[in-house]
């Protein structure tokens, strides 16, 4: 009797779990039954390119979350992605408008980036302030350095190489779509294949028992918080590409994306929690659906209510999901 | 006053021959999407709803998608149109970040139609005269100081819209001949989504920083949604003194520009509406086999002055300010 009400408490919570899931793609059967052409190859290339910002910046996020636990108010977080990515974007821009190469472009925006990482590591495990709080002020203050650098214009891009991230092609297939699958490979190797990554994982499930096993706790924290940096500049070079140039805003949609990506991508692992597959599978997902909302001629405000929504629903059914187990 | 008459009886004797010449025009059975960057602002809403009434007034279906006032979401939107294999689509606004956009939609042969965006991709663009909303304003901005003084302006766009590059352009093109009037250096730029509030904010900024008597006017050059901003700050601050000049004239601003000394003393109304609707005219046109001009410019109104303000108001169909 008892097993059975164990099994059933069981059952319930893997249901449970499963819900954001079956939520997003009851959404997608909807829409792709109702708009024309959703269901097809053209459309998954659209999908696919239009998701490559958030897929980096949720690389990023994920191994934070992995590493400092997936609690969303003390566990590891990093809001200030979305601006570390416009910050390289904007500073690539003015560099090479000005004319300059872009070799020097970047290599400055990688500085900044890391700048931005390397304050965050600090705040985080040397003061021990809260990620949410910490790496929300940051981003409001890139943002504002961001706005200072570019004076808030809109920069057309004079690169080609950056441009062609988004119009050249690689074994008939998108060079940016390629790129990134590359990056996914490599990150996903880094965050769930190698010692450093199982370290990782150990920090952020439990910090203590970590600790105790000899694990560098806030080492870990530290590097995962420039990971992540680093993820924002390679997120600002797709920026540019996709937008054709750096245009005042592009952080707000980013970052209601990335972190609905990243804890949506927690239902695809069986123990619903964050990993890095998942945060880009959710990544995909989101993308599918902002299209598909879009297709059936959802208005643009009832998308971002709708994507409001799905963060809170998915966080909840989490925590419902833990507490039933 | 005369002048106001002209430009409105022109306006409409425009509209009745237009409607007349044109009763044949049909897009019976095609599929238009729409694409605008935004709807919060009057202006982008008005030419979004002109656009799409007479899409469907001419038999046509409308797909629509918005931006959100988001340049960026508004690109993206164009892949929807491009994937949902509409018959052309009409993008109203946009900056730079539309273009690869357009070029993918005419790769695959869906004619592209702009409103306030010239591009090499586009088969027409229709705007309003913006060349002559530049000189009239910087006219009637001149006047409004006597020739002479210290002007801050508002100028974001100038550089990346092209339409903003031309009011601009040409607002500085009439202040070569006075020499008294000074632009104030670094010029101010605002944002783009929201203006009023943005440009409230630095306009505090900018009366700390210029003390009474020491600024003659602030200029919006490409629109005047930030304008709402800079009359409250200089409401709250008493510096009504100081002269505000901006371009678009929606009901909102007219009504500002109607209340008793406001600041606000010119503007150039345009007619968001009508452009939206002539946008939607140009693709029955080009599917009825007429060649169209690379440019179709609608009539705007200058509003020079309180009286002017609420007469223009009245004209635009927007009520009445009695």
């Amino acid at each position: 009797m008892q097993a059975n009400a164990r099994h059933q408490k069981h059952a319930l919570a893997t249901f449970v779990g499963l819900l954001p899931l079956i939520i997003f793609l009851a959404l997608l059967l909807y829409v792709g039954l109702n708009a024309p052409n959703f269901l097809t190859f053209m459309n998954l290339k659209l999908v696919l390119a239009q998701s490559l910002p958030v897929v980096l910046a949720v690389i990023g996020l994920s191994a934070v979350v992995m590493a400092g636990g997936d609690d969303v108010v003390s566990g590891g977080i990093d809001l200030s992605i979305p601006a570390t990515a416009v910050l390289c974007a904007g500073i690539v821009a003015v560099i090479t408008t000005a004319g300059l190469s872009l070799v020097l472009a970047a290599g400055a925006a990688l500085v900044a980036c890391m700048l931005v990482g390397g304050i965050n590591a600090l705040l985080v495990t040397l003061l021990r302030m809260t990620p949410l709080l910490t790496t929300l002020a940051m981003f409001v203050a890139v943002v504002g350095i961001n706005n200072v650098i570019t004076s808030r214009r809109r920069l057309d891009l004079t690169s080609d190489a950056i441009a062609s991230l988004r119009q050249d092609f690689a074994f008939g297939l998108p060079l940016g779509i390629i790129i990134v699958g590359i990056l996914v490979l490599i990150s996903y190797h880094l965050l769930h294949r190698t010692k450093w990554g199982l370290n990782l994982q150990a920090a952020g499930g439990s910090r203590d028992a970590a600790e105790i096993s000899g694990i560098r706790v806030n080492t870990l924290v530290a590097q995962s918080y420039l990971l992540a940096a680093f993820m924002g500049f390679v997120t600002g070079f797709f920026i540019l590409a996709r937008g054709n140039g750096y245009s005042p805003g592009t952080e707000d949609n980013l970052m209601l994306e990335m972190v609905l990506a990243n804890f949506l991508g927690a239902a695809f692992s069986p123990r619903r929690v964050v990993t890095m597959w998942g945060a880009v599978l959710g990544a995909v997902l989101v993308a599918a659906i902002s299209i598909g909302l879009k297709t059936i001629g959802v208005n643009v405000f009832w998308t971002d209510l709708i994507k409001g929504a799905l963060i809170v629903t998915v966080v909840a059914l989490s925590a419902i999901s833990e507490r039933v187990r | 006053m005369k002048k106001f008459f002209v430009a409105t009886s022109v306006v409409a004797a425009l509209a009745g021959s237009t409607a007349l010449a044109d009763d044949h025009l049909s897009l019976e059975g095609k599929t238009i999407g729409v694409a605008v960057v935004g709807t919060q602002h009057f202006w982008d809403r008005e030419a979004f709803n002109g656009a799409t009434d007479k899409v469907e007034e001419l038999g046509g279906t409308v797909v629509a998608v918005d931006g959100g006032r988001d340049n960026q979401v508004h690109a993206d939107n164009h892949d929807i149109l491009l994937n949902r294999g509409v018959d052309a689509v009409i993008s109203i606004l946009g900056d730079g970040s539309v273009e690869p956009k357009f070029e993918a939609l005419s790769a695959a042969d869906i004619p592209v139609f702009t409103v306030d965006h010239p591009s090499p991709h586009s088969v027409n663009n229709t705007t309003s005269d913006n060349y002559y909303m530049g000189t009239t304003i910087g006219r009637y901005m001149a006047d409004a100081i006597g020739g002479k003084g210290k002007v801050a302006v508002f100028n974001a766009f100038e550089n990346s819209l092209r339409i903003c590059g031309t009011r601009t352009g040409l607002w500085k093109y009439v202040l070569q001949d006075y020499p008294e009037i000074e632009i104030i250096q670094p010029e101010l730029a605002e944002e783009f989504a929201n203006a009023p509030e943005d440009a409230r904010r630095q306009t505090l900024d900018l009366l700390s920083q210029y003390p009474e008597g020491t600024i003659d006017a602030i200029h919006v050059s490409c629109w005047d949604q930030p304008a709402i901003g800079v009359v409250q700050a200089l409401e709250e601050t008493g510096r009504t003194d100081i002269v505000v000049t901006a371009l678009d004239g929606g009901p909102e601003t007219l009504e500002i520009m109607a209340e008793e000394d406001s600041p606000f003393v010119a503007n150039v109304a345009q007619q968001p509406r009508l452009i939206g609707a002539t946008a939607a005219e140009n693709v029955a046109r080009f599917f009825d086999g007429e060649t169209l001009v690379p440019q179709t410019y609608v009539d705007v109104v200058p509003v020079n002055g309180q009286a002017e303000a609420m007469e223009a108001y009245e004209a635009l169909g927007y009520g009445s300010l009695d």
